[in-house]
């Protein structure tokens, strides 16, 4: 059972230390050795030890070398990176570190512990709700949007159209595929947020042939992470409470929670300056991954409707363990639950612990020139990206992605908020037409829920365009 | 990294090691890849050489199995997994260049289960080109016999809000909150899914299609739930048995999904379909084998290989020029789906 779960952490974060990889391409991966666990519980415990080393390492690629571990981690990056930058990535770690560990605890036992009484909350939370969160979601696209406002809307439009190529919900209509059979299942997630944002910084760092960070005394750094931590505590919570939420909600998984997480600390503080270093723009957004990761595991085992696409792999891993995510009998599996909340919380503590001890020793990677990394981070994340069907289609996809990502971090159209609009479009579009096919105005105004997220939605987006018109101006 | 890096390499090997492989027309983790998985696993303890799957996703299922018809099935030892999807787009979509005509290893001839919220008609159903043999059931369950098309269009219109716009997990999810009324699932989702909901008192069984018996081309009851059978209740309510065009149309779609729901090709005169399928014989002979795949899909059994062909036949042979015209036409414009007629496919 330990071995399980120490080969489960560290294989996580492995996984998670690789650029543009992340906790599903891992959990892919795994599906070739699943026979190798003669007791399928085992296997529950190193699938849920993966997930959760793997969502705290990928902070380590987002940090130190602005390159997101998974596109959970893209948030972190923004503030995280900079840090780095100044010489201040074990602060920025272990804040992150600290922050991701506390909330995936606190998420894990509140997640595992009462998950059979969840189940009454996801039945109020219906289409109007679904609809209403996923604009909010958009609506906090503008936070993170750049001062160049007008190339945001841009960028927020280019990356709804993106997330419109596949398959016409309404019809079933190939759309905006240009004949090729490849588009039809849409554009796939890694390569648009490798080619976003992976390949530009590699690009980047390549040209300016020097180190991600040059070495500075971090002595200290270590204490400093932890104390910002419990300093900034409610960004923490806040951020966890978000990425709770977000979790539980079926197929709204990714890193919306943690762009929600980041935009409300933003909002949250309204004085301070973001994008250039603040360490609550690190734990804002790293409260809310771990716990994303165990709230999403509500929906995936009561319903077996995956939380986010992670889960979606998990699902059909435990399948292959035979267990059966959403049937009746397994919520008479004890032995299923503990070893579900074992890999979990245990990873969770596990990974921590060896990041914190041995952060100052993972941080000297940002000390390494660029040339060195070039082709390692090349060539990882080029075969995260054709972990799809292998094809030339993959490579394809990835080198496009990563022309619009060059472009945008050259001509300034925002990529964060480009990357939003490309994971909500789909999203908003369906939710859209199956509200119309089943309500009308008069069903709607009578759901508090969907009315409270209303009044939301317009508060933000008026907030977020006058924000930026102010900067603009 | 050193640990990836061995992981990688046994990957690679575990891949280029392999003798046999299975393509399959979508990502893992989707419900015929975990079945795909699950009987390549069971057949590797009977054959000497290993089965690996090969993932070809892309355009719903389609890709995948167009590229193995146009180039991978010239290699003897490269089988196809498909499912009653890919087979409801071998009569609809032009895109489809696969045709059926291979060899069958194994074929799982299934049945759909239809449900719906206690005290309701079930009538707000989720859309789907997939769901079209519920959207015929439920038609002529609606509306009677002896309609011409254009009453069963119009009635169908007029009485099913067809929702469009819902993915599976989407419309599990809104019927056991009951946003939609009614909702369609294989047996093992059935179980999983629906079967709480009834379970609850917030759902009953409403109809499934039957099993398709391969030697007569009708279908019987299922005995997984007996009583439930479409003709058995619409004889029940409207006094006689279903007939007719609209009847031959719903046989026709609910044969080519569900008598196709899952199976497994390889290319004609492969030599090594015998023993492939020797080797699923014996997984089908074995209770402990049957028992791990029966855990997906349900108490159904398999078609192997000769027997499998002679199933296809008698599912192409249904395609005849009305059924087929009554088809497309109802998809079309009564289901809002985007679909072609295709005169080659007609006998």
């Amino acid at each position: 059972m330990i071995t399980a779960l120490l080969l489960g952490t560290l294989y996580g974060l492995v996984i998670g230390l690789i650029p543009a990889a992340g906790a599903t391409t891992g959990l892919v991966i795994l599906f070739g050795f699943l026979s190798y666990f003669t007791d399928p519980y085992l296997g529950v415990i190193f699938c849920m030890a993966t997930v959760a080393a793997s969502t705290t390492g990928d902070t380590y690629s987002g940090v130190l070398l602005g390159i997101p571990g998974a596109n959970s981690a893209a948030a972190t990056m923004v503030d995280g990176h900079p840090l780095a930058k100044q010489g201040k990535a074990t602060y920025a770690l272990t804040a992150a570190i600290t922050t991701s560990t506390v909330n995936g605890l606190l998420w894990g036992t509140l997640t595992f512990a009462l998950l059979p009484w969840y189940t009454e909350l996801i039945m109020i939370f219906g289409i109007p709700e679904l609809w209403g969160f996923t604009m909010l979601s958009l609506a906090c696209v503008g936070f993170v949007s750049n001062k160049f406002w007008v190339r945001s809307i841009i960028a927020i439009i280019l990356g709804l159209w993106l997330g419109a190529i596949g398959t016409d919900p309404y019809s079933n209509v190939a759309r905006f595929t240009f004949g090729w059979y490849y588009l039809e299942d849409g554009i796939q997630l890694m390569p648009m947020v490798a080619g976003l944002f992976a390949i530009p910084e590699i690009i980047d760092g390549l040209k300016q042939g020097k180190a991600t960070t040059q070495p500075h005394d971090t002595r200290g750094q270590t204490w400093d992470g932890i104390k910002a931590t419990w300093k900034y505590k409610w960004d923490a919570l806040r951020g966890g409470a978000i990425g709770a939420f977000i979790g539980f909600l079926p197929g709204i998984g990714g890193g919306v929670g943690d762009w929600m997480a980041y935009g409300s600390t933003i909002a949250a503080n309204p004085k301070e300056e973001f994008g250039k270093g603040n360490i609550r723009g690190v734990i804002g957004p790293e409260g809310s991954n771990n716990a994303q990761k165990a709230t999403s595991m509500i929906p995936t085992v009561l319903f077996g409707i995956p939380g986010a696409s992670y889960a979606a792999v998990l699902m059909g891993l435990f399948m292959y363990l035979g267990f059966e995510l959403g049937t009746p009998d397994l919520s008479y599996d004890t032995k299923f639950f503990s070893s579900l909340t074992y890999g979990f919380m245990w990873g969770t503590v596990l990974v921590a612990a060896i990041c914190i001890a041995l952060n100052k020793y993972i941080c000297r990677l940002s000390y390494v020139p660029y040339k060195y990394y070039f082709p390692i981070l090349t060539g990882f994340v080029i075969w995260a990206c054709v972990q799809y069907t292998g094809g030339w289609e993959d490579y394809m996809i990835l080198a496009l992605c990563s022309i619009l990502g060059i472009a945008g971090k050259a001509y300034k159209y925002s990529r964060p908020a480009m990357l939003m609009a490309f994971i909500l479009s789909y999203k908003i579009e369906t939710l859209t037409i199956q509200m119309n096919a089943l309500y009308t105005w008069d069903t709607l105004m009578i759901r508090p829920i969907f009315i409270g997220l209303i009044v939301c939605i317009i508060l933000l987006f008026s907030l977020s365009i006058s924000k930026n018109k102010m900067e603009y101006s | 990294m050193k640990k990836l890096l061995a992981l990688c390499l046994m990957a690679f090997t575990t891949v280029t090691m392999a003798n046999y492989t299975l393509v399959v027309p979508q990502g893992p983790g989707g419900g015929l890849s975990v079945w795909s998985q699950i009987v390549a696993t069971e057949m590797n303890k009977y054959l000497d050489e290993e089965i690996v799957l090969k993932h070809l996703p892309g355009a719903g299922n389609i890709a995948g199995v167009n590229e193995w018809h146009e180039s991978l099935q010239e290699d003897s030892k490269v089988m196809v997994a498909t499912s009653g999807g890919n087979a409801i787009k071998f009569l609809t979509n032009p895109s489809v260049v696969y045709d059926y005509d291979y060899d069958a290893i194994g074929i799982m001839n299934l049945n759909i289960i239809v449900a719906k919220r206690v005290g309701t008609d079930g009538s707000i159903f989720p859309k789907g080109l997939g769901h079209a043999p519920e959207a015929f059931a439920i038609a002529m369950l609606f509306c009677g016999p002896d309609m011409t098309m254009e009453q069963y269009k119009a009635c169908f219109k007029e009485n099913v809000n067809w929702v469009p716009g819902m993915k599976q997990k989407e419309f599990r999810l809104a019927f056991k909150r009951g946003e939609t009324t009614g909702s369609r699932e294989n047996p093992a989702a059935f179980k999983k899914h629906i079967k709480p909901v009834i379970d609850a008192g917030e759902a009953e069984m409403w109809f499934h299609h039957g099993i398709l018996d391969a030697s007569t081309g009708n279908h019987s009851d299922d005995a997984n739930f007996p009583g439930y059978q479409f003709e058995i209740l619409f004889e029940e309510k409207w006094g006689v048995a279903p007939s007719g065009e609209f009847y031959d149309a719903y046989k026709l779609v609910k044969s080519v999904r569900d008598g196709l729901q899952k199976a497994i090709f390889i290319g004609k005169w492969s030599p090594h379909a015998e023993t492939l399928r020797a080797a699923l014989e014996q997984v089908a002979n074995n209770p402990d084998s049957i028992a791990a795949i029966q855990k997906k899909i349900g108490k159904y059994g398999w078609t192997i290989g000769e027997a499998g062909n002679k199933h296809v036949g008698v599912i192409m042979s249904m395609v005849t020029e009305d059924a087929y015209r009554t088809l497309i036409d109802f998809t079309q414009d009564a289901l809002g789906e985007v679909v072609e007629y295709k005169e080659s496919l007609v006998k």
